[in-house]
């Protein structure tokens, strides 16, 4: 009290703030932030089991479509029943494009059906399929099985 | 600035102070930063080191599973090493032993922590998440899939890197 009273008569204000509690929330906040903070964002792609001929049985009489899309070395092949078989050669610049256009029509033609089978070589690279699999999503068929060639 | 020094010390004081506005500015700026990036929604995904996840434009949100990571030539679960891909793949059965009993011992592990909190056994997911390098072939990916899926991990979810574009 008696310091107050002496600053006061002399007409002298310390201007300096107390940041050292600030400073300890800071020093203990940070860290526990950073542990929880998340630089690269990872998303999932979930997966649904290919289609089998009971589930085939349970649902209603309408003829499935069987829309697949098999990933070979040099091309793409789209393909199913009533549905006309298309080639896509990887080497065309626009070959992803030109995959969207294909399943976009198809889609537009058969808007009931969400599903397709993604059919893969045992070298096929996992960047491809995972490619493969977005271009399906984007072209409205978010229901993606994977299967194997052989 | 003779003054300046003055205010910070004072000889007669004995007391020395310490400008901690620029310390500040760089806490305050850092909390800002870290807090933008912090995660409300869903699990944090850590990608194991040494897979480099592809890219794709799906946002489904990852969801606590049993990682699997799949890269160069080891299968790793849950931080171990429990497969070499070159074995695996050379082999014509898809079922892959030691993943398998990996598997097991996490579903048992599951299902008696849902016993203990008094759930059913219904109630067992088995979700799990594969971490796959971007350069592994699809032949050591449907092995680990079947082998998940024999062994009660039905629930299977790609780790992708959510890309900009």
């Amino acid at each position: 009290m008696s310091m107050y009273a002496r600053r006061s008569s002399r007409h002298v204000v310390d201007g300096q703030l107390e940041l050292m509690p600030l400073m300890n929330v800071f020093v203990a906040l940070i860290p526990m932030l950073l542990l929880s903070a998340v630089f690269i964002k990872i998303s999932v792609i979930d997966l649904s089991a290919p289609p089998t001929a009971e589930s085939d049985a349970d649902r209603d009489n309408k003829p499935k479509l069987a829309l697949a899309v098999t990933i070979k070395d040099d091309y793409f092949v789209v393909e199913g029943d009533r549905i006309q078989k298309r080639v896509i050669v990887r080497a065309q610049e626009n070959a992803e494009e030109q995959l969207s256009g294909a399943l976009g029509e198809i889609v537009a033609q058969y808007p009931d059906n969400h599903e397709i089978m993604i059919i893969s070589q045992a070298k096929t690279k996992y960047e491809d399929i995972i490619s493969v699999m977005d271009i399906s999503r984007d072209a409205g068929l978010p229901s993606v099985s994977l299967l194997g060639a052989d | 600035m003779s003054r300046r020094r003055n205010k910070r010390f004072d000889p007669r004081r004995g007391q020395a102070g310490i400008t901690m506005t620029s310390l500040m500015d760089i806490l305050t700026t850092l909390l800002l930063f870290v807090l933008k990036s912090f995660v409300i929604e869903g699990e944090a995904v850590t990608p194991v080191p040494g897979v480099t996840l592809p890219e794709s434009t799906s946002l489904a949100v990852a969801q606590s599973a049993v990682v699997i990571a799949i890269f160069d030539d080891v299968v790793m679960m849950e931080g171990e090493v429990v497969a070499t891909v070159s074995k695996a793949s050379r082999s014509r059965d898809l079922f892959i032993e030691p993943l398998a009993a990996r598997l097991e011992e996490a579903r048992e592990k599951s299902l008696e922590i849902a016993r203990l909190r008094g759930e059913s056994e219904e109630e067992f997911m088995g979700k799990v998440s594969i971490q796959g390098d971007r350069e592994i072939h699809f032949a050591i990916l449907q092995r680990v899939m079947y082998t998940c899926s024999q062994s009660g991990f039905e629930n299977i979810a790609l780790a992708v890197i959510e890309s900009s574009s």
